[in-house]
């Protein structure tokens, strides 16, 4: 019973965890873009570590958010339209982090993160709202049927996955002709009615995103906004591995959250996102 | 009012920041046809991936094209992500000075689909012709 108050006592310091969690994340993900751009960063890293050995005590300065920032704006220089959609999210969030140990104002940084969570969640939103491809199925139903979503359920079914590799192979065998031929495919449904089960995934996704886009600026703190977070963050975990994303959103939601077993679940997922993306079993 | 003032700018300045970005991405996807994919906007997961658009260059292999040629490959890979007029013409000078031809053809596809039948075809993005003279 130990080990529950022992975990209480972490869990209670929701600022200071969330910190340490994102300063994690930031760290793979710094160490998995360590190679592009290498030239610029390594005298930035060298110097930073440097001055964080010698002088972390003796300054106010948070020097290795200061250089984790500087790594991440060298990435955002050099290849901005390269770079994942949650590299702005996390130099935003790091940006929030550094101005708050100065400003020492929890109001500010959590409201920073609110605002941040918010303003992803209704673009992610509105953008799939203007989408023709992804309002009329299309887009679900492509990438379904390429086995690109639920590729772990997809190993307990022989028969889909035997789909999948076919239509991945008639796609194939169709890019190596002239497409000026203006030749066509068919390909097959992984399961039956799959453009309906797109159309409705579509539409279901697109309002999930809306109600806790609304619910964390409505309540930010309260269990049902952070129930309904959870359950996204897992959801989409389960659709595509995309940890590195998750990571920062279950972060987000530790930093806002309230309820002690609701941060032990982020704490959770975003522990369990960080490991897939050690050992490159996830996205980073 | 000081200190209002930039309590406020505490508070949404950072957020703020992250609309710019959101707004910069959308112009961008629709003046220069970035990848809904990238540039910040969360545009993720909304179309095709642009990894699956094909640059077409009749009588030529890109594959042999792009082995062991990372120019190649950054100015390739950008026309994939964002094809446009400029980025083909791009393409084709390095295309043309890299093989020496006389002239290129080059086209960039996109896939699409029909769900309702489950057609999957390709459609021309955009194309542009080049001769050596030209460059």
């Amino acid at each position: 019973m130990k080990y529950w108050s022992d975990i209480k006592e972490t869990l209670s310091t929701n600022i200071e965890l969330a910190s340490q969690l994102l300063l994690l994340t930031l760290g793979v993900y710094s160490f998995v873009l360590a190679e592009d751009n290498r030239l610029s960063k390594v005298l930035v890293i060298f110097i930073g570590l440097m001055i964080w050995f010698f002088f972390r005590n003796k300054t106010k300065h948070p020097i290795i958010w200061l250089m984790f920032f500087s790594l991440l704006v060298i990435d955002l220089f050099q290849s901005y339209f390269w770079l994942a959609n949650h590299h702005f999210l996390i130099v935003l969030m790091v940006l929030s982090l550094i101005f708050y140990s100065y400003h020492k104002r929890e109001d500010f940084l959590l409201k920073n993160i609110q605002m941040l969570l918010v303003v992803v969640l209704v673009s992610s939103a509105f953008q799939k709202l203007m989408s023709s491809q992804f309002m009329s199925g299309e887009f679900y139903y492509y990438v379904f049927n390429r086995g690109g979503l639920f590729r772990s359920f997809l190993n307990f079914s022989s028969e889909s996955l035997e789909i999948v590799n076919s239509n991945s192979e008639s796609i194939l065998i169709l890019q190596d002709k002239d497409p000026n031929s203006n030749e066509n495919i068919v390909l097959k449904d992984i399961v039956p009615n799959l453009h309906v089960i797109s159309l409705i995934f579509a539409w279901v996704t697109i309002v999930f995103e809306f109600i806790v886009a609304i619910a964390i600026l409505w309540k930010p703190k309260h269990r049902w906004t952070h129930l309904l977070l959870s359950l996204m963050i897992l959801g989409i975990l389960c659709t595509r591995l995309e940890t590195g994303f998750m990571a920062l959103l279950g972060i987000c939601g530790l930093f806002l959250c309230g309820n002690l077993k609701l941060r032990l679940l982020y704490v959770t997922i975003v522990l369990g996102c960080v490991t897939m993306m050690i050992t490159k079993l996830g996205f980073h | 009012m000081a200190s209002s003032r930039s309590a406020f700018l505490l508070k949404y300045g950072i957020p703020s920041i992250a609309v710019v970005v959101i707004i910069i991405q959308v112009y961008f996807v629709n003046t220069h046809n970035l990848s809904k994919w990238k540039g910040g906007g969360y545009g993720m997961y909304t179309e095709i991936h642009y990894f699956y658009n094909q640059i077409y260059i009749p009588g030529m292999s890109v594959d042999s094209l792009l082995k062991d040629d990372p120019n190649m490959k950054s100015t390739l890979g950008y026309l994939m992500l964002m094809p446009n007029k400029d980025n083909l013409n791009e393409a084709a000078k390095l295309v043309l000075r890299t093989t020496k031809k006389d002239s290129i053809h080059i086209q960039i596809w996109k896939p699409t689909i029909n769900s309702e039948n489950g057609v999957h075809s390709r459609a021309l993005i955009d194309e542009v012709y080049m001769k050596t003279s030209n460059l």
